[in-house]
């Protein structure tokens, strides 16, 4: 392994909120309950504008309605992975007990991961320019595309005045966005941290590239079936659409105001491959790292994990690399599971919603099923959770992230 | 439909402004359209109304009577 990773002081964020808006459910009690009970998927529908394509499914969130929750007035000002954002952030500020109207807003700051911002907004505008002229391109598409749109309006929503950042590492940019964020306060350059993913991406444009690319399920016949990660019938991930933000604070803050506290964030690591633009280094030598890194920076023994929410997308070279990486690092013993089958691969707001549900495993002491594991591959050699939610004994766990580009980040999390 | 009733709908629809709070007298700027607001809806009213109002000048200091006559000049011509 290369590299040593910067060791300052141990520092463990303490999560004290968590909002998640998922195609599994709205708010995090509703997903939480759909990933452990549910035997199947959800509705996975076709999508009309993606009808002539190998791919033209998709996790979709329904029965939500972004204006009357929102405002007309604010949300028109956001594109959809924004308003998923600030519907989580208002989720995961009143769990944490929080009153914003009186909070030292300067302490407060907001990171959020998104992969593709508001791409399609950006897909419609420009059939609306190739079909009718600049003249009729919205002014609306510059402001509100920008993959800093959630983070921008999530901090105009709580009128939060600390610093507000994106993070943009593909897949991993939730749990980038989670490190970032567990960074800021051991520094501390704030109290309050509202960090995670927000992803919404059904564009034509962007479904028919990673059709070509050969990422993504073509199990038209059967939807919610394609997502089967760990599966020797896996043939690719299933987009989803979603957000999953934490509450993050330093400690003595969560202590100075009595703040239930759900679990800590312990320990981040990141590495890269430098390796392929789509790929995985073919050992897994990139997250080996990030994963080493992290274990390294909460002092935690690799023998304590008892739980792994993986990356888990239900590619053939990713599960498979992943999960020989999972077994050389930690061992068979962890319960490991991916929620991708229920919620859909929500690519940059995966990490957020993922260690949410990290969260809620350690608190339950409780791992979510993988859903439509039906076979597991026997080339994976780890003790991947199927069928049903396993009860565990663990106080540690670990959520692993990787994104295309190379970008692998994995996270500690401890029971409180 | 008039001029006044279709922006007053298109206010009311894409904005969520209040619609008791439109009146002639009141400035674009109190029914809290700034200058992405006033160029979005500038963009809403062509289509609407069929109407070019490329060489208007728009800003949050005019009034709803203003913006009202404005359109009504370009669509009567």
């Amino acid at each position: 392994m290369t590299g040593r990773p910067y060791r300052p002081e141990p520092f463990a964020a303490a999560v004290t909120g968590i909002g998640l808006v998922t195609a599994a459910g709205t708010g995090a009690e509703a997903t939480w309950r759909a990933v452990c009970e549910a035997s199947a998927a959800p509705s996975v529908p076709h999508r009309p504008e993606l009808h002539d394509l190998p791919c033209d499914f998709m996790y979709t969130i329904t029965g939500l309605d972004p204006r009357a929750l929102l405002g007309v007035a604010a949300a028109r000002l956001m594109d959809r992975f924004s308003q998923l954002a600030v519907i989580a952030a208002r989720e995961a500020v009143a769990d944490a007990g929080l009153d914003p109207s009186v909070w030292d807003a300067g302490r407060v700051a907001v990171v959020i991961g998104s992969a593709h911002g508001g791409l399609p907004f950006y897909d419609e505008q420009h059939t609306t320019l190739i079909e009718r002229g600049a003249r009729r391109v919205s002014p609306k598409l510059a402001p509100l595309t920008v993959v800093n749109g959630a983070a921008s309006s999530v901090a105009t929503d709580l009128g939060a005045l600390g610093p507000s950042q994106a993070v943009s590492t593909a897949c991993s940019s939730g749990t980038v966005a989670i490190g970032t964020a567990h960074q800021m306060l051991r520094t501390g350059a704030c109290d309050i941290v509202v960090a995670g993913g927000a992803e919404s991406v059904c564009s034509r444009l962007l479904i028919a590239s990673a059709c070509q690319l050969k990422a993504v399920s073509t199990r038209r016949d059967d939807p919610e079936a394609a997502c089967r990660p760990f599966d020797v019938h896996r043939d690719g991930f299933v987009v989803g659409e979603g957000a999953g933000l934490l509450v993050l604070e330093r400690p003595e803050h969560a202590r100075a105001r009595g703040a239930a506290v759900r679990a800590l964030v312990a320990g981040y690591g990141a590495a890269s491959d430098a390796y392929s633009a789509v790929a995985p280094d073919p050992e897994g030598l990139g997250i080996e790292r990030a994963l080493r890194f992290a274990l390294a920076d909460a002092g935690v023994d690799a023998r304590d994990i008892g739980h792994v929410n993986a990356h888990g997308t239900s590619t053939v070279s990713n599960d498979l690399i992943e999960a020989t990486v999972l077994r050389r690092v930690l061992g068979e013993h962890p319960l490991v599971t991916s929620t991708k089958a229920m919620t859909g691969h929500t690519l940059g707001a995966a990490g957020g919603i993922e260690t949410a549900l990290t969260v809620l495993a350690l608190q339950h002491r409780l791992v979510p099923p993988t859903v439509n594991l039906d076979a597991p591959d026997p080339e994976i050699p780890i003790d991947v959770v199927s069928k049903e939610a396993r009860p565990g004994t663990f106080d540690a766990a670990v959520k692993t992230s990787l994104g295309f580009g190379g970008h692998n980040a994995a996270l500690v999390l401890t029971r409180a | 439909m008039s001029t006044a009733e279709e922006i007053n709908t298109l206010l009311v629809a894409n904005f969520g402004t209040d619609p008791l709070a439109i009146r002639p007298e009141v400035s674009l700027r109190h029914l809290r359209l700034d200058s992405l607001a006033l160029e979005e809806l500038r963009l809403l009213i062509e289509d609407r109304m069929g109407v070019d109002l490329d060489d208007v000048q728009l800003t949050s200091r005019d009034t709803v009577g203003q913006l009202v006559d404005a359109v009504h000049r370009k669509a009567a011509a």
